[in-house]
């Protein structure tokens, strides 16, 4: 799983590649939430060259969500493809967690 | 003395005592809690196969008869395959020739995968002690699960398989009443004593039947009140999804409500079609103020109902490709197979089609037939 982090005038930016299944998640979760929830400012995440997301995944990003909320920051993710976007309907995570389908969008919610 | 008066003493070694040296080679199946899963590998080497003479035998029918051999040179493992029909891999890798087996590696053989650890004695007897406890942990879910139903007006059939040791899916049905048949279906995110025991404890309170001030004929009503009481942050952060169904015998209805999860699908007898019973719920435990809704179908006449986990298709194929439900719906609707149950059919067609070595995910399938 790849991972790249930036600061897109002051929200964090993490851009994920590949698949984010139950072994992936155990390599990647600490730098994840490490380089998002300790910054206390909104966050969006690029799902664009994710292929699979699976429950332990979501659960990463859900914790992402609520640790940051705690910080009165928000969370939004684009970008799904449609098989991503498939995972993402079946749990209901829009729910939860806003995901749009463009950088733009993402950005306009987590600073609205 | 007479034959009769003899005293035979008979002592068994283990292998470990036959082996010198601190720190041992082991190969260890990790897909099962079975007390003789872990092989210490001596000078001598270890032999695997689906028969006696060799020395780890695993009756699988991809496995050959003597199909890889693991032995010691120079202080590292080393794996030759026999000449087996199916191969044999070293972390997804087709082995060639003898090829090193590093510490951590993961030998797949068939359907099965042995992790090579190099423990000392004292690791090994603790490492015992885990697995007797595990072994207790994992009967006890087991025992929990309800018994096939072969006859009457419902038959049910399942299977599960856990991707670990303990996993987190944990299922159940039954009669609600002379005509309310209940059938439910639990996966929590992830798998290992946590999950387990989180799995465990939300099956335990279904099967009383008796959620408070819930009427558990409602799917809708059962999936808020479950809710309410496990909440992540009261749950370690675990999640779960979960499908929940009321078949009324007398209308033919099926009133459902899934939390996160796919549908179940409803198959008529000629198996040309599936009939999805889902709908968009959240997941357990993320929304404290979630609510949730159900709907209902009509079940055919002779009709099988489908329950599972998503560990049944999402799966990686021999090919690289990641499945969807679709594939899944694909295998559904094929036919039957005479002296095999439908979800035994399911359960080797998926692991057929996956890469060798354990499945990510728990594999959990039940199988409801109505009359």
């Amino acid at each position: 799983m790849d991972m790249q982090f930036t600061d897109v005038g002051g929200v964090t930016k993490a851009v994920l590649g590949g698949r984010l299944d139950s072994f992936s998640v155990g390599e990647v979760e600490t730098r994840f939430v490490a380089n998002i929830v300790p910054k206390e400012q909104p966050a969006v995440v690029d799902l664009s060259d994710v292929s699979f997301i699976a429950s332990l995944g979501i659960r990463m990003l859900i914790g992402t969500a609520r640790a940051l909320q705690r910080s009165n920051a928000r969370f939004a993710m684009f970008g799904a493809n449609d098989s991503v976007m498939e995972i993402i309907e079946t749990t209901s995570l829009t729910e939860i967690i806003p995901v749009v389908g463009t950088e733009a969008e993402a950005l306009a919610v987590v600073t609205a | 003395m007479s034959e009769a008066e003899q005293t035979r003493i008979i002592t068994v070694a283990r292998d470990l005592d036959l082996v010198p040296g601190d720190r041992l080679h082991c190969l260890e199946l990790v897909d099962c809690v079975d007390r003789d899963r872990r092989h210490v590998v001596g000078p001598l080497g270890l032999k695997v196969g689906r028969t006696p003479p060799a020395d780890i035998v695993l009756r699988d029918s991809e496995i050959s008869r003597s199909h890889c051999l693991v032995t010691i040179d120079d202080g590292q493992l080393m794996v030759a395959d026999l000449g087996s029909t199916n191969g044999t891999y070293v972390d997804g890798v087709k082995v060639e020739g003898v090829v090193p087996l590093p510490v951590g590696s993961i030998l797949q053989i068939g359907k099965r995968s042995l992790q090579h650890e190099y423990r000392t004695r004292a690791e090994i007897a603790e490492s015992d002690e885990l697995d007797r406890e595990l072994q207790k942990a994992s009967a006890y879910i087991q025992a929990l699960l309800p018994p096939p139903l072969p006859d009457g007006p419902i038959r049910c059939d399942w299977t599960l398989v856990p991707c670990a040791r303990l996993g987190g899916d944990a299922f159940g049905y039954g009669q609600l009443s002379d005509d309310l048949f209940v059938a439910y279906l639990i996966d929590v995110a992830g798998h290992g004593a946590g999950a387990a025991m989180l799995a465990v404890a939300v099956m335990s309170q279904l099967r009383q039947r008796n959620l408070p001030d819930t009427d558990m004929r409602s799917p809708a009503a059962v999936l808020t009140t479950i809710n309410r009481l496990y909440q992540m942050e009261d749950q370690a952060d675990l999640y779960f999804t979960m499908w929940y169904g009321v078949y009324d015998a007398r209308s033919r209805e099926l009133r459902y409500a899934a939390a996160g999860h796919h549908a179940a699908f409803l198959v008529p007898p000629d198996r040309s079609q599936v009939i999805a019973a889902g709908n968009r719920n959240v997941i357990i435990g993320a929304k404290p103020d979630a609510t949730f809704t159900e709907a209902t179908v009509e079940v055919p006449l002779g009709a099988s109902m489908y329950v599972f986990s998503d560990g049944v298709f999402e799966i990686v194929d021999k090919a690289g490709r990641q499945w969807s439900i679709a594939d899944f719906e694909r295998l559904i609707l094929e036919p039957r197979v005479d002296g095999i149950s439908e979800t035994e059919r399911l359960f080797q067609a998926v692991r057929e089609a996956a890469t060798p070595g354990p499945l990510d995910d728990d594999f959990s399938l039940l199988v409801a037939q109505f009359d």
